[in-house]
């Protein structure tokens, strides 16, 4: 399984971003590409070292500056059915090999959006973790990617 | 180009992520791409210090970027059932500096 | 190519990989590829009091971005040929 495809998958889901600044992104996946360029909307956007909380409607984060991402469990599952059920529709001896790019299905998928109360904001994933400490890079702006500095400015004026 | 030392064999076993900020996840490899973009599930920190034995936290599904991660460990179950985490103390390990 | 070529000529060999967040870790050179990944069995740390951190993995795949030395064995140096490989590989471009 290729990790841009679970992420592709996490589409709608709650997750958590880190980046490489060790800033911390809270937020439902509106959309990726292959870089790992991610899209989120309900961000709740952590510091290093935790202590400081900007809310932002949605955010766009470039791919290399990420550390990691914590998805929710369930989601691996959902791609295990969605590459079953398209190597269920393909007629057999075709689509061996590992071709790039990859098909939606007729109509692409429903987005998960809009399923109710329940998702009102970032489930159980926790904000940061606190681990400061040695390891941080000194001075403070120059940590901050371009793209989170458009952030911090869109959601600081009025 | 040859295979060279790719993860497959590693697929669906228990490995040990160090990562450049020095931090050290066990977890299933479920998978991985060219660029050492890797899954994890059912992951775990293993926090290391020199305080008190290694605490584990709780991480759950992870997908972490390759250019984050410095070593891919295939964890020996037997190997690692004989340590006891909670006797182990050491400082954790340095970040990765370029 | 040519650093490529020449662990590829290595594989079977003790190395030490010194990482650079200072991690030395030996052990059987299996395999290589063309970002100098570098794939080792029978793997211990050189400072195992020091770093616990890996005692239970025997077989590691290191990635070629945090490798800062290879140590060899001075059997896998062969000077002659790194020079002639050097210079057809200057002449070639």
């Amino acid at each position: 399984m290729l990790p841009l495809s679970l992420l592709k998958t996490a589409q709608g889901h709650p997750m958590l971003v880190e980046l490489k600044n060790g800033e911390t992104y809270n937020g439902h996946l509106v959309n990726c590409d292959t870089w790992m360029n991610i899209h989120l909307r309900e961000v709740i956007c952590t510091s290093k070292d935790g202590d400081r909380f900007w809310r932002m409607p949605e955010c766009y984060i470039r791919g290399n500056t990420i550390k990691y991402l914590r998805v929710p469990d369930e989601v691996i599952d959902k791609v295990q059915e969605e590459t079953k059920s398209r190597t269920d529709r393909k007629p057999p001896g075709v689509g061996r090999g590992r071709g790039r790019g990859r098909d939606d299905g007729p109509g692409g998928r429903a987005k998960g959006i809009g399923r109710g109360l329940e998702e009102g904001g970032p489930k159980g994933q926790g904000g940061g973790r606190g681990r400061g400490g040695p390891g941080g890079k000194p001075g403070g702006i120059r940590g901050i990617s371009f793209f989170t500095f458009i952030i911090f400015y869109l959601s600081n004026s009025p | 180009m040859s295979a060279g030392p790719g993860l497959e064999s590693l697929v669906d076993q228990t490995i040990s992520v160090i990562t450049n900020d020095g931090r050290n996840i066990v977890g299933v490899l479920k998978g991985f791409d060219q660029a050492t973009n890797i899954i994890l599930d059912e992951s775990h920190e293993r926090v290391y210090s020199t305080k008190e034995g290694v605490q584990q936290l709780v991480l759950g599904l992870y997908i972490i970027r390759g250019d984050n991660i410095s070593v891919v460990g295939e964890l020996d179950e037997d190997l690692d059932s004989n340590l006891d985490l909670s006797k182990l103390r050491a400082h954790p390990l340095k970040p990765v500096i370029h | 190519m040519l650093f490529f070529s020449y662990f590829k000529d290595l594989v079977g060999r003790e190395v030490t990989v010194e990482l650079k967040n200072d991690l030395a870790i030996r052990g059987t050179l299996h395999s290589v590829d063309q970002y100098l990944n570098i794939k080792l069995e029978n793997t211990r740390v050189v400072d195992q009091d020091k770093y616990p951190h890996m005692l239970s993995v025997r077989n590691c795949f290191i990635r070629g971005s945090v490798v800062r030395y290879v140590q060899l064995p001075p059997e896998g140096v062969d000077i002659e040929l790194l020079h002639d490989a050097t210079r057809r590989e200057a002449r070639s471009g």
